[in-house]
């Protein structure tokens, strides 16, 4: 039986003896115990080698990119202005922090993101961050971007003192919430607080209205002062019964997810606080937005006519003009037709495509493309075929071999040598010649 | 033999055989036409060449014939059938569990099995492996002794 030579680098398998020259095998896993990973959210037993695979890293690089732009959109935002958070609003303010996979609440914050802001300031957190970059590889360098630093909580806790003071100081509460009024060009304080009443007006009042201003029933979120106006104007648009057309692509960006999930019905405004968190449950930032009442409507009813116009311009279902999807659907056609026309040419292009897509990795592939050249040039007559000559041999891996492919040749080759030259010897004619005895030699001699 | 596969008796040919099939995988049988297991090799090859024509070219070396008997030195071809595999010129290993990497040796039990061996040569060519291991369980392989080198 064949002599086995373990060797020490190669990974283990059950059923089959090794060759000293094995360049590569294809399968080499691994056999560990098998973890759960958060990123790609599956069991694997790769052990390390899991976090280097490309689909982990895409995984991962979403992953990252959708806590970041929570911290973002939303701790970043009331890190830079605090704002006192009403217990309301709590339950939608919470983050779930998935360094630290512990669900920060803000039921007892006096501040949006009160606690969410402390958590990530703190060492634990920093702890939690480490931990999980390490042992799901996002590198390290981007360990400031997940945490809040010291210096900016510190400037965050002023701030939030600050505000508390004015508050102390006996300001109108309208003052405290006075960044929030932006949206309306006007302070607008008595929305806020009559919040629960507006609710039931524009309930009552939504069936009445045709063209009116109907108000939101939950908050909207603040970016910016024009993407507020935006937004307000946008809102009572969409509650419109009837002109709800193209508003998809008026959508400001801060908002892409808000308004993706609308019904252009009735039935909108009674789905009320349920449809201002269309994408889930997570919607880490608080509605503090502003209920637009029907006394509002004259402060903004101008921009909205803009709007309306803009609309009727462009004509609506009521007018019966083609929805705007629909000419983008038509240029599509019209490029598929196109492409048919051009796809004689693409089919045989397609064949020289797939050649070039070929993986360059694979094995021979050099000695392939300069064989294919040359194969191309004989066929046109341009290239002499040289012979290989009689003595090419393949490189070839041979058993009782140790070392690399070519030395196998030259080892034959010299193999070869060596019997030739062995032949040869034998076969040199012995000459053979009669018995001549002593006798008659000396005989012969002495004759 | 079957005279629809290509069946090679000299050096000349193995080599252009060898050089010519780019970006496929080489399949070269060694045997001798009254053994019966070359035979029933041959038939299954007969039977599956035209499925796996897309990426294997088959080929049978006649091994008595002496312009070949280079090659049978060359690759160890000590028992018959022997298969051996060859992608862009370069010579393929499969672990098959036996102690001879560098070649098939004997029959397949089934076509299936042929196509299921030329394709893990195949796909592990193509991502640029040298040596891939057999994807058919060890009761299908054909078991055999190994001589030793100077034996």
């Amino acid at each position: 039986m064949p002599i086995q030579n373990p060797n020490p680098n190669k990974k283990k398998k059950k059923h089959s003896n090794q060759d000293d020259d094995e360049d590569d095998t294809v399968q080499g896993k691994q056999q560990t115990q098998f973890e759960f990973c958060k990123v790609c959210r599956l069991n694997h037993n790769q052990g390390r080698r899991h976090i280097y695979f490309p689909n982990h890293k895409k995984a991962l690089s979403s992953f990252l990119y959708r806590f970041q732009s929570k911290f973002k959109n939303d701790v970043a935002f009331y890190l830079k202005k605090p704002m006192p958070l009403r217990p309301e609003h709590a339950a939608l303010n919470r983050l779930w922090c998935v360094f630290c996979d512990f669900d920060i609440l803000e039921y007892d914050s006096s501040f949006a993101c009160g606690n969410a802001i402390a958590h990530l300031a703190s060492a634990e957190h920093l702890k939690g961050l480490k931990s999980f970059l390490w042992k799901y590889g996002g590198g390290m360098d981007r360990m400031d971007s997940f945490r809040i630093s010291e210096s900016d909580f510190t400037k965050w806790e002023k701030k939030c003192k600050l505000l508390k003071s004015e508050a102390a100081g006996g300001g109108s509460h309208g003052s405290l919430i006075g960044p929030l009024n932006d949206i309306h060009n006007e302070s607008k304080s008595e929305y806020v607080n009559s919040f629960d009443k507006n609710k039931l007006d524009c309930l009552t009042s939504d069936v009445k209205c045709s063209n009116s201003v109907v108000p939101l029933q939950d908050h909207t979120i603040e970016r910016s002062q024009i993407s507020h106006s935006k937004i307000c104007t946008v809102g009572p648009q969409i509650l419109h019964a009837g002109t709800g057309v193209g508003l998809g692509a008026r959508t400001p960006n801060g908002l892409p997810g808000f308004f993706g999930n609308q019904h252009y019905t009735h039935s909108v405004p009674k789905e009320g606080p349920a449809y201002s968190c269309p994408n889930d449950g997570k919607q880490v930032y608080p509605y503090e937005g502003i209920a637009i009442g029907d006394g509002h409507s004259q402060g903004t009813s101008s921009e909205e006519s803009r709007l309306q116009t803009q609309e009727n311009g462009g004509g609506n279902v009521h007018s019966g003009a083609p929805p705007p999807w629909f000419s983008a659907a038509e240029k599509i056609q019209l490029d598929n037709k196109l492409n048919q026309g051009l796809g004689d040419l693409v089919s045989s292009l397609g064949e020289q495509m797939k050649t070039s897509k070929l993986n360059p990795k694979r094995v021979g592939a050099a000695w392939a493309e300069r064989r294919k050249i040359e194969l191309e040039l004989e066929k046109r007559g341009e290239l002499v075929r040289h012979d290989f000559g009689a003595d090419w041999l393949p490189n070839f891996g041979r058993v009782w071999q140790s070392g690399s492919r070519k030395d196998s040749r030259k080892e034959f080759l010299g193999e070869n040598k060596t019997w030739r030259k062995v032949d040869s010897q034998i076969e040199k004619p012995s000459q053979l010649q009669p018995y001549i005895s002593k006798r008659m030699r000396t005989e012969n001699t002495a004759e | 033999m079957n005279y629809l596969l290509t069946t090679l008796t000299k050096k000349q040919e193995v080599d252009s055989m060898i050089r010519d099939t780019i970006d496929k995988v080489l399949v070269l049988c060694f045997g001798r036409a009254s053994d019966s297991i070359f035979l029933q090799l041959d038939e299954i090859l007969y039977k599956s060449v035209r499925e796996v024509s897309k990426f294997a070219t088959v080929a049978l070396v006649d091994i008595d014939s002496d312009d070949v008997q280079v090659y049978i030195k060359y690759f160890d071809i000590t028992l018959i059938p022997s298969t051996v595999f060859f992608f862009n010129a370069h010579h393929m290993k499969m672990d098959c569990g036996s102690a001879d990497h560098t070649k098939w040796v004997g029959t397949f039990l089934r076509k299936q099995d042929f196509v299921d061996v030329v394709e893990a040569i195949y796909r592990g060519a193509m991502k640029g492996k040298l040596i891939v291991t057999c994807p058919l369980p060890p009761d299908r392989i054909p078991k055999f002794q190994l001589l030793y080198k100077d034996v």
